[in-house]
């Protein structure tokens, strides 16, 4: 540990002894926060647009640029989640399940403040998680968790997604099974077969989720407010800077502790990332609920988690990358090319060879995780001003926002019209009770069950029996199992709460 | 099996087996004229080059290293549109759906050349395209873990392999008519293995599930997995060509290991709109040719492994090379039983 605390002393004292470090430092937390609160212009844009002028800077900057972009880009993108219903990044959607509906409830300080807090706690903690043991953990976690246990993982988070925001479980199911249908369309996965086309090329690419979260939260809220204007019943959001409170925050460190430990497992399965951490986040925040059927409805603990576990998987991802040489997605996959471009490889060697480098990177992204603190709270009470803009100039806004939003994930025409398709079915789909968070859920994690299930059938040689050799799989397995039945038992022999629509 | 139908497609990797130091000394376009007029001063605006793959994968990285170098020795702005999805698909149909006035680009690999082999109705690269320059060509290893101890070279993996009864694995992209499950085949067939083929399309995974020990052996190009084989974590047992390579002269290839096939290539490259205006595409076929033999250009195929065979062709060569690759899939599919339409 001291070793640790020494060498952590020194990447600190080199990243601020040097002026043009702090200059890049103070730019990459910046400019990771604007970016990530951008629909679509995300900070995936923002590092693929410096990635060709970090060959002009010592390989420290250019690659703790990238770290501490990472870490406030997540960050980001919660700020817009929470005011308008509109995730800045996919990893910021479960955020706006709760954080949306505290914002019309006229907490959206309180809520915005979670997001700041539980970001900074989060990332943080992950931060130092990956100082004291990334070469162990990355070797353990290849080890142990293959496409079985992704899968079993998949399972066990989606065996109470149900519970969010329907206004039945048996709503809530079907919500769910919508976003799985979704999910299949497009080339299948594993083999490449055509699936729900219509001989439409640009079918065969899917259908992406951004485009879908757009759709679905922040057009169809704005269809929602509109019909809202027009019959007379429109109330704006109550303007509120009031941040949560230490009591209010500690009243669900139980909630913080378990998603950075989800955020921080999720994080470092190569191809994961940060996406099915929030999304895991989220349900298990309402599997241990007392009152699960508050999520969506503008529960703090739903932005507590979310936001908790997406920033812990942003040092978790790192240890796979600097260990094994191995990106958790597509802005680590890019920090390769800023290795590459110094004649460096991530990998075990960098430990051996740059460690300077390494400890230099770890220092700027504790750093930057606490600097979403003051910043966050700095910004928070400017951005929430956004909130006095008259609804008419407001939504077209929003519907901009948007539509450039769906339009930069892939340059594709069609997700655009996937987008507006998608908020007028969400439109009616929430007058119904039905769960748009559920459907987005069953995308999401529908996309990655998927291929992990064929991959895991192909890896026990398509014997189920297989998963009763792998102990994490069969556990998970056997946890959503257990939650499945509780759930159908709950539905039918326990008296639920009549819930109102969304 | 399959020798009868692959050996007139010998030409596509004996030429490609020139040695690296031969492109170094005297690089393929250095006789081509510094600098061009464009025909009527084109280009008056940035070109646009679409990429059917992402920016963090090989072909947006080689996408990302041609614009830099063409824009380096022509001063002419490159845009990168990336259109991923479909296998290439998607961005292959944007991009035939684009003005063919010469300002749009299109980077694609060997898939385009494999769809067009089992579907005639996709576009044909060297027909509806005119490739610019073929700047990357790659064979094909087999790897296994540095530490491994049930099997430590070829030969004793497949015995290690056959003794397993079917329960062995290989990480892939082992999709429909793809290069690696076409060459699985081959090697399957050959030696008499039963392996299963995991698919993962994502490298990282695909790697991690080597390095993990969830699969005993891994299916890749050698630019792709170089850290881990500079790292020492993996090595390769078997090149999947007919000849090795220096740098892997110590690796036995497929006539060492006594497996008759053609090897499949994988290759990436430029094309403009066969309806672009000719003098256009000429001056494109400059640019793009030039840019081959930019030091910037060079420095990143050798980081990627890309020149241990001959990496270059110009237009013919490279109307050659995907004639070849599709009459080569286009055998092996039917020989496979797939649909070829």
């Amino acid at each position: 540990m001291v070793e640790v605390f020494n060498n952590f002393l020194g990447g600190t004292i080199t990243l601020f002894s040097d002026p043009i470090g702090i200059l890049i430092f103070v730019g990459g937390v910046v400019g990771g926060m604007l970016f990530g609160a951008i629909p679509g212009v995300s900070m995936l844009t923002l590092a693929a647009i410096l990635l060709p002028f970090t060959a002009h800077l010592k390989p420290e900057h250019g690659i703790m640029l990238f770290s501490v972009i990472y870490c406030t880009g997540v960050y980001g993108g919660a700020i817009t989640a929470i005011l308008f219903n509109i995730p800045g990044a996919p990893e910021n959607a479960p955020t706006a399940f709760d954080g949306y509906p505290m914002t019309q409830k006229g907490q959206a300080g309180k809520a915005v403040g979670a997001a700041v807090m539980c970001s900074a706690i989060g990332g943080t903690v992950s931060a130092v998680i990956m100082m004291i043991a990334t070469v162990p953990v990355a070797a353990w976690a290849i080890r142990a968790f293959g496409p079985p246990e992704t899968f079993a993982l998949v399972f066990f988070g989606l065996a109470v997604a149900a519970s969010v925001g329907a206004k039945t479980l048996w709503k809530g199911w079907l919500s769910i099974l919508i976003g799985l249908m979704i999910a299949v369309v497009g080339l299948d996965p594993v083999g490449g077969i055509e699936r729900y086309d219509f001989d439409m090329p640009y079918l065969l690419a899917g259908i992406h989720f951004i485009p879908m979260i757009l759709g679905f939260f922040a057009v169809s809220e704005v269809f929602v407010q509109a019909e809202k204007k027009v019959t007379g019943s429109y109330e704006a959001p109550k303007m509120s800077v009031d941040f949560p409170t230490f009591k209010e925050l500690w009243s669900h460190k139980i909630a913080v502790v378990r998603s950075i430990f989800i955020g921080f497992f999720c994080g470092i399965l190569p191809g994961i990332g940060a996406t099915l951490a929030a999304f895991m986040g989220y349900n298990e925040a309402v599997r241990w609920s007392k009152d699960r059927m508050e999520f969506g409805k503008g529960k703090i603990e739903g932005v507590i988690s979310s936001e908790t576990a997406n920033n812990a998987a942003t040092g978790a991802a790192m240890i796979p990358l600097l260990a094994l040489g191995l990106p958790g997605g597509a802005l680590t996959a890019m920090m390769v090319g800023v290795f590459q471009m110094h004649d460096m490889e991530p990998g075990p060697l960098v430990f051996i060879n740059s460690a300077d480098l390494v400890w230099v990177v770890f220092a700027a992204m504790f750093f930057a995780n606490l600097s979403i603190i003051f910043i966050g709270f700095m910004e928070t009470k400017t951005i929430i001003n956004l909130l006095r803009i008259p609804f008419q100039f407001l939504a077209p806004l929003i519907l901009l926002l948007a539509t450039v939003g769906a339009y930069a994930v892939r340059g594709l025409t069609i997700d655009i019209i996937v987008m507006f398709i998608a908020g007028v079915a969400g439109f009616f789909l929430r007058r119904s009770g039905y769960s748009v968070a559920g459907i987005i859920l069953g995308l999401i994690l529908g996309k990655i069950g998927e291929q992990t299930f064929a991959q895991a059938m192909q890896m026990l040689y398509f014997e189920f029996s297989g998963f009763l050799d792998r102990p994490i799989a069969f556990g998970l397995l056997l946890a959503g199992v257990l939650t499945l039945l509780g759930s159908i038992y709950g539905a039918f022999f326990k008296k639920q709460p009549q819930q109102q629509p969304e | 099996m399959f020798k009868k139908i692959l050996v007139s497609t010998g030409v596509v990797t004996g030429a490609a087996l020139f040695s690296a130091s031969s492109v170094f000394a005297a690089c393929a376009t250095d006789s081509l004229p510094a600098t061009m007029e464009g025909p009527g001063g084109f280009p008056e605006r940035a070109l646009t080059m679409i990429v059917p793959y992402g920016p963090a994968g090989g072909s947006g990285q080689v996408a990302q290293a041609m614009a830099e170098a063409v824009t380096g020795h022509t001063k002419v702005s490159i845009n990168r549109d990336h259109k991923p999805g479909g296998s290439g698909t998607v961005g292959m149909t944007a991009y035939m759906a684009a003005p063919a006035d010469g300002y749009s680009v299109l980077e694609h690999i060997d898939d385009a050349s494999s769809a067009h082999a089992l579907d005639s109705g996709r576009p044909n690269p060297a027909d509806d395209l005119i490739p610019l320059v073929t700047s990357q060509i790659t064979f094909s290893q087999i790897y296994i873990r540095t530490e491994e101890d049930r099997f430590t070279d070829w030969d004793s993996f497949v015995a290690w392999v056959k003794a397993q009864g079917g329960k062995a694995s290989i990480a892939n992209v082992s999709k429909e008519g793809s290069m690696e499950r076409v060459t699985m085949k081959f090697i399957t067939d050959a030696t008499g293995m039963e392996i299963q083929q995991i698919s993962f399309d994502k490298g990282a995974p695909r790697y991690g599930a080597l390095a993990g020990g969830q699969v005993d052996a891994l299916f890749e190009q050698p630019g792709d997995v170089r850290n881990f084989l500079d790292a020492g974590t993996f090595k390769p047992i078997l090149t999947i060509l007919k000849e090795s390579p220096e740098a892997f002269a110590d690796v036995p290839n497929l006539v060492d290991a006594g497996l008759d096939f053609e090897p499949l290539l994988r290759f990436r490259g430029f094309y403009v709109h066969k309806d672009a205006p000719a003098d256009r595409v000429k001056w494109l076929q400059w640019a793009f040719q030039k840019a081959y033999c930019e030091q910037s250009y060079q420095d990143y195929n050798e980081s990627k492994f890309m020149t241990l065979i001959e990496s270059y062709r110009d237009t013919a060569g490279s109307i050659e090379l995907i004639n070849n690759t599709v009459a080569q899939y286009r055998d092996v599919y039917k020989v496979m039983g797939l649909e070829v339409k």
